[in-house]
């Protein structure tokens, strides 16, 4: 911010469009000529990154949709009624409010970071943010499809509501009372979005517009970054490395949630590829779906835009370490 | 006469108070980026190429998320006329410049799917994540999908051992490992949840083929009798032949 303050930024003139442009045709050609998908791994890396994007921009999309309606039409202070109930009910009714929103957790974080700017505690929208897509009901459902058959159904589905709700809940009690502006990073389109309602404020349908756009836009860009990141830790994974610690009790449960963040993979369908994993128990099996929707690669991009330094580090930290606790206890009492 | 002068007065009046309104710069580029995406969308659905990274589950993202970004396109398009406009710093221009190469890049560059390269590294921890019941195991004609989920489970196993000796007839790509006989191959195709990035690996090794005929992410047809030994399952081939890859390469469970 203060970088922004400081130095003029160059402003985009129809030249920098004309390279854009270029660089845009100059990929074009490259692909169509050299087909750099005959090397293998390139192709690997294409087809890995094109389908995380082309999967989860929807949901991406459907969050900003979600945002845009909250900014446009609830009114401001609506949401600081939640803040009346009695503060040890906060946090859970927000992570059980995730109940309502059956989408990835692409689409949360626009979600929780409109619902901060409206005037939500942000501990209760961070709690909403990682309990949404680990216990909206179509990821159960997944859960309970993908795990059918097996002794080990139940404990996994309802250690994955439990522990997704509790962690939710931790990361928001380790937040605690920070406010909006010590966690959110201030986005550029909205300092214009503000000087522009100075002069004369925009019909209702335009502001709606404009800030879908702007959501979208900047989630997708953090996206893209993490998509490709994911993608190539898939291209190069060894497998044998996490294959081999699966009989060893804490290391297993470890190497799952470290596999998790890897393939960032979406939640409602990460529960058909946790269930081949077996021999890593319900523990390994917990910590793959509980923590892989909080923390992977895509959404560490995603934090690391919208939130400030030092908020990624809480939520990796906290989640992993309840994780890897509740985990443990569910898999001694249940596994 | 003189009401209309009246009129037309006080409209002139209203137009010269409020400021013309002109194109946002900010907006432009950012409707741009949004139809960029919308294109992709439109044409991975009308192509069928969504096949390429979707599951049949979850296909139904495409057409939303057309209808929902050209939406999204149509009405910042008809907001980017403001009467103070934003200027676009050339950093932010070169960021959704950027964002708009992977629609390059799905666009331009030849249809592929994961092959070869990729089995070997999934079959390590993507085993097939997917439960089949032993009696749809047992009865019916089989498929890869039964044959990979009948190696999650002992009753699985057990179903698919009652099969052995039938005839089977599997479509899939040609793998082949350094220590893999000259006279067989791995039969694999992938088995997809929601995105190629979940894929995991369905493998049967094929066995009584003519050495040097198939070449490593061909794609082929085998026909023979099927025999499940423990977790790995061998066909003996009857006839293998090469075919077109499917419109739809990846299985879903």
């Amino acid at each position: 911010m203060s970088d922004i303050a400081t130095r003029p930024a160059r402003t985009a003139t129809a030249r920098t469009g004309l390279a854009i442009a270029a660089m845009l045709v100059a990929a074009a050609l490259v692909l169509r000529v050299f087909d750099p998908g005959r090397v293998d791994w390139v192709r690997t890396f294409f087809v890995i990154f094109g389908s995380l994007l082309i999967q989860a921009l929807p949901f991406v999309m459907l969050g900003a949709l979600a945002a845009a309606l909250v900014e446009v039409f609830v009114p401001i202070g609506t949401l600081e009624k939640l803040g009346r109930l009695p503060r040890p009910l906060q946090l859970p009714a927000a992570a059980l409010s995730g109940l309502a929103f059956p989408i990835c957790e692409c689409g949360s974080v626009p979600v929780a970071r409109r619902l901060m700017q409206r005037g939500l505690m942000p501990s209760a929208a961070v709690t909403f943010m990682l309990a949404a897509p680990v216990i909206n009901p179509v990821v159960i459902a997944s859960t309970v499809v993908a795990f059918r058959g097996r002794t080990s159904m139940w404990a996994v589905v309802g250690g994955r509501f439990a522990l997704g709700m509790l962690v939710a809940i931790a990361v928001g009690w380790v937040i605690g009372s920070k406010t909006t502006d010590e966690l959110l990073k201030p986005n550029p389109e909205e300092t214009h979005e503000h000087l522009l309602e100075l002069g004369r404020p925009e019909a209702r349908w335009r502001r709606f517009f404009v800030h879908l756009g702007n959501d979208f836009l900047f989630m997708a860009r953090y996206l893209l970054l993490g998509a490709s990141i994911a993608a190539a830790i898939q291209t190069f994974l060894p497998a044998s490395v996490l294959t081999s610690v699966a009989d060893l009790p804490v290391l297993s449960v470890v190497a799952m949630m470290a596999l998790a963040a890897a393939l960032s993979l979406c939640s409602e369908s990460d529960a058909f590829v946790a269930v081949s994993f077996a021999p890593f128990g319900v523990s390994g099996q917990l910590g793959f779906l509980v923590f892989g929707p909080m923390v992977d690669a895509k959404l560490l991009a995603l934090y690391g835009g919208t939130f400030r330094r030092g908020f990624v580090r809480v939520v990796v930290v906290t989640a992993a370490a309840a994780t890897l606790v509740g985990s443990l206890w569910i898999g001694v009492l249940f596994g | 006469m003189s009401g209309a002068l009246v009129v037309r007065g006080t409209a002139q009046a209203v137009a010269e108070a409020r400021p013309p309104r002109r194109w946002s710069p900010s907006r432009v580029a950012g409707t741009a980026v949004l139809g960029a995406w919308a294109f992709l969308f439109w044409f991975l659905w009308l192509s069928g190429r969504d096949a390429l990274y979707l599951s049949t589950r979850t296909a139904w993202v495409v057409p939303v998320a057309a209808a929902l970004l050209t939406a999204a396109t149509l009405g910042r398009l008809a907001s980017a006329r403001v009467t103070t406009p934003e200027t676009l710093r050339a950093r932010e221009a070169w960021i959704m410049g950027l964002m708009v190469v992977p629609v390059v890049l799905v666009l331009a560059a030849p249809p592929a799917t994961l092959g070869t390269f990729s089995a070997g590294k999934r079959s390590g921890f993507s085993g097939t994540g997917f439960a089949a019941s032993a009696s749809e195991i047992g009865e019916g004609e089989l498929t890869l999908v039964d044959v990979a989920a009948a190696q999650t489970t002992p009753e699985g196993e057990r179903a698919l051992a009652g099969r052995a000796g039938e005839s089977v007839s599997f479509v899939g790509f040609v793998v082949r490992r350094d220590d893999t006989p000259a006279d067989e191959i791995l039969l694999t195709r992938y088995v997809v949840s929601c995105c190629a990035a979940d894929a995991a690996v369905a493998q049967v090794r094929v066995v009584n083929v003519t050495p040097g005929e198939f070449e490593p992410d061909e794609w082929v047809e085998v026909t023979g009798p099927i025999y499940p030994l423990g977790r790995e399952v061998i066909v003996d081939a009857q006839q293998v032949v090469e075919v077109d890859r499917p419109d739809r390469p990846y299985l879903t469970p």
